[in-house]
């Protein structure tokens, strides 16, 4: 589908989507394999695969080799590309925050848990009585707040 | 297929279609409903999946132009600043509503009276009441007695935990004086009546696969299913035929799960397809009699189109909120602006919700209902660690007046995987909707503050949620008038005496709750109304 180098080159694209986060062990997407997760996210965009493809060609259009660039300048790349390309932009966008949170293991890094939801959920526990009284105390003070008719 | 002419033909297996179908069961009437979806089995819910965010932009969205199922039907919104959103299988648009079960208040039924706007309704609360009870018996609804926004009534669970993000809020709301209360849901607190309760899973949108919330798939279906009521899925209903000398209904035109036209007879015929598909239907059922669209000699089919429109305002606490732990949509309820303050330059008002949050997917992609992804690079990185996991947020839910340029009418163009011709919502927002939304937003963020919020995160623009048109309201109203409602007091049509409307199409306003637990109780007022009447039924 795509060359090694437009491999490298997406990877590195990625990578500047969802930026790692070293110091708390959170992995960029492009690190992550999120490129993996495109081909077969038709469900989610009309044509992932040609979205993509057209930014990674004009990302090569404006300088051949991405990879060399500073880490600014790649910014500064993308940024242009994503005002010129904006419908495929938005896609790759969409499409990599989809790859890379649907992941069981980028959940716990953002306090979720990895679990399917359903059948364990979470634990959490009814507030007491005695705590809910205290909490609703001043609304009940306070009286009716619907209109009689 | 067996189509022998029944007693009762009811057309949606939703929320309204199995109250009224429950509703009927004693008169021993041969009941048939007509569903255009599937059974689902609770098994096959994405919630169960590794990757479960994923299916709330594909197979389970809300959005049928999302889903693009052959049961759904395509509805085009290009003239609206709000899309209508459903799903299409038994228990209807339950299968994916998340549960929150306000009830509507007295003044509701009565704005033209007390604030000079819209219409009062036939009916009143009072009446509603004990129906209003029955249904939450039935369905299994968790709440906290005693609200002082309300009549008096008792829910017969105790409240789901509002949870760190609820009692945060709450602190809030004292600290400004103003009123909350734990949010009335139809959701298990505990074990009920052989269901399961609630696991605080908080994807109540991709189908409960628990079965705790009080989708009709879960409450009112095995029962009339076990009590003989048939019910024929893959169904969809093209047109409902009439007798051109009589102009009573006959039955019911459908394409049946083996792709053929299939006649239905019926005595009664109960439309219960939603604020959308009823007017839709009846728009389709056109004939001599009745060239505008059946019932519709009020020209109101269609017409006064309701939603909630909606706006959220978020705030970034010092702690983890843990926001996605518990049901989606509930938590507290704030109806202190709900009732008219003349001095605050617009009628009637607004709920201010906490739901909890979303998923980090979700989150991401620019939170439920909306679609606007949060930025890409560091700034990302910025949200995601230090905004996402703090965060508690309300939704101003507002009021929306019947307005008649707001409808639905049929698309010349685009149509269903059965040809049938596709609705078109023409739907623009009011200026009193637009006022209530702005002070909502202000209120929000002085709550949030007196919360503890460390920052504010608003929109700052007047663009409400996108897709968040989940509540259909008003588009083949009550009313005593038939030159100006299509429906009388108990549901039946003025123009054709042996049909009748249950679902929120039927609502003269849209008070500023979530509609279900009224359209519930609303259908079963008229199946209870059609035994009361059942003598002089067709007079
Ligand atoms: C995402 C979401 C969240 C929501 N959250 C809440 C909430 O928290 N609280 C609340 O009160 N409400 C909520 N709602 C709204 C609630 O689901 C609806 O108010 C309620 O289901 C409406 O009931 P109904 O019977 O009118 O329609 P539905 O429940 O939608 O049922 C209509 C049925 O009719 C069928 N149908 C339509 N046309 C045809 C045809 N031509 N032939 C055969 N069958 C047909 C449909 O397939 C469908 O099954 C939510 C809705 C959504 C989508
Ligand atoms: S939070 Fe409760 S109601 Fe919602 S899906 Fe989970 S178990 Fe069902």
């Amino acid at each position: 589908m795509w060359t090694d180098k437009q491999n490298q080159t997406l990877i590195l694209i990625l990578d500047e989507l969802i930026p790692a986060n070293e110091k708390a062990g959170v992995p960029a997407a492009g690190a992550l394999g999120v490129a993996d997760f495109f081909p077969a996210a038709t469900p989610y965009a009309p044509d992932p695969v040609q979205s993509i493809t057209g930014i990674l060609k004009a990302v090569d259009d404006k300088i051949p080799d991405f990879a060399k660039l500073p880490r600014a300048e790649k910014i500064a790349l993308l940024k242009d590309v994503e005002t010129r390309h904006a419908a495929d932009f938005a896609t790759l966008v969409r499409l990599t925050y989809m790859g890379y949170y649907s992941r069981s293991d980028v959940r716990p890094m953002f306090g979720v848990g990895p679990h399917p939801v359903q059948p364990k959920g979470y634990d959490v526990a009814r507030e007491s009585n005695e705590l809910m009284d205290s909490l609703t105390a001043p609304v009940r003070a306070r009286g009716q707040v619907f209109r009689d008719v | 297929m067996k189509n022998e002419p029944v007693d009762v033909l009811i057309v949606g297996a939703g929320a309204s279609g199995a109250a009224i179908a429950w509703s009927l069961l004693e008169t021993r009437m041969r009941i048939l409903c007509l569903e255009q979806g599937p059974h689902l089995a609770d098994k096959d819910f994405p919630s169960r999946d590794d990757d479960y965010e994923l299916s709330r932009y594909g197979k389970f969205s809300c959005d049928p132009n999302v889903r693009g199922l052959k049961q759904d039907y395509p509805i085009n919104a290009d003239d609206s600043c709000i899309m209508p959103v459903n799903f299409n299988a038994v228990g209807g648009s339950t299968i994916n509503f998340l549960g929150h079960w306000p009830r509507m208040k007295p003044s509701d039924f009565k704005t033209k009276t007390l604030d000079g706007v819209a219409d009062d309704w036939p009916v009143d609360y009072a009446t509603l009441s004990p129906f209003y009870d029955m249904n939450d018996q039935t369905t299994g609804v968790s709440g906290l007695a005693c609200n002082p926004a309300y009549p008096k009534y008792s829910p017969p669970l105790p409240p789901i935990p509002i949870g760190k993000l609820g009692q945060t809020l709450a602190k809030g709301f004292n600290e400004m004086g103003w009123h909350w209360w734990p949010s009335d849901v139809s959701i298990l607190s505990e074990d009920y009546d052989g269901r399961q309760k609630c696991v605080n899973a908080g994807t109540c949108d991709l189908g409960c696969a628990a079965g705790a919330k009080g989708g009709t798939n879960f409450t009112y279906w095995p029962m009339l299913e076990n009590a003989g009521v048939e019910l024929r899925t893959e169904c969809r209903v093209r047109e409902i035929m009439v007798d051109q000398d009589t102009g009573m209904a006959t039955g019911v035109i459908y394409h049946g799960p083996d792709g053929q036209v299939h006649e239905q007879k019926a005595e009664l015929v109960i439309v219960a397809c939603n604020g959308v598909g009823t007017p839709r239907l009846l728009l389709n059922s056109k004939s001599k009699m009745f060239p505008d669209g059946l019932a519709n000699r009020s020209g109101m089919v269609g017409k006064n189109l309701m939603f909630h429109p909606l706006t959220g305002v978020t705030g970034v606490f010092d702690e983890p909120m843990k926001g996605h732990e518990g049901p989606m949509a509930c938590s507290i309820l704030s109806q202190e602006f709900y009732e008219t303050d003349a001095t605050r330059g617009f009628v009637r008002g607004y709920g201010l919700h906490s739901g909890r949050s979303t998923t980090p997917m979700t989150y991401a992609l620019g939170g439920f209902g909306i679609d606007s992804p949060i930025p890409w690079g560091d700034e990302h990185r910025d949200v995601m660690d230090n905004v996402y996991p703090y965060i508690a947020g309300l939704t101003v839910v507002a009021e929306d007046l019947p307005e008649e340029h707001n409808c639905v009418t049929l698309d010349p163009n685009l149509s269903d995987s059965d040809g049938i011709p596709a609705p078109k919502i023409t739907y623009r927002l009011g200026e009193n909707s637009r006022k209530i939304l702005k002070h909502g937003e202000e209120r929000a963020k002085e709550i949030l503050l007196a919360a503890g919020a460390k920052k504010i995160l608003s929109k700052g623009n007047d663009i409400v949620w996108w897709r968040a048109g989940w509540h259909q309201m008003g588009t083949c109203r009550m009313g005593d008038d038939p030159n100006g409602s299509v429906v009388n007091g108990w549901g039946r049509s003025h123009d054709v005496k042996n049909l009748f409307i249950v679902d929120g199409s039927i609502f003269v306003t849209a008070g500023a709750v979530n509609p279900t637990s009224t359209i519930q109780a609303l259908a079963l007022y008229v199946g209870d109304s059609i035994k009361t009447n059942i003598e002089t039924l067709f007079d």
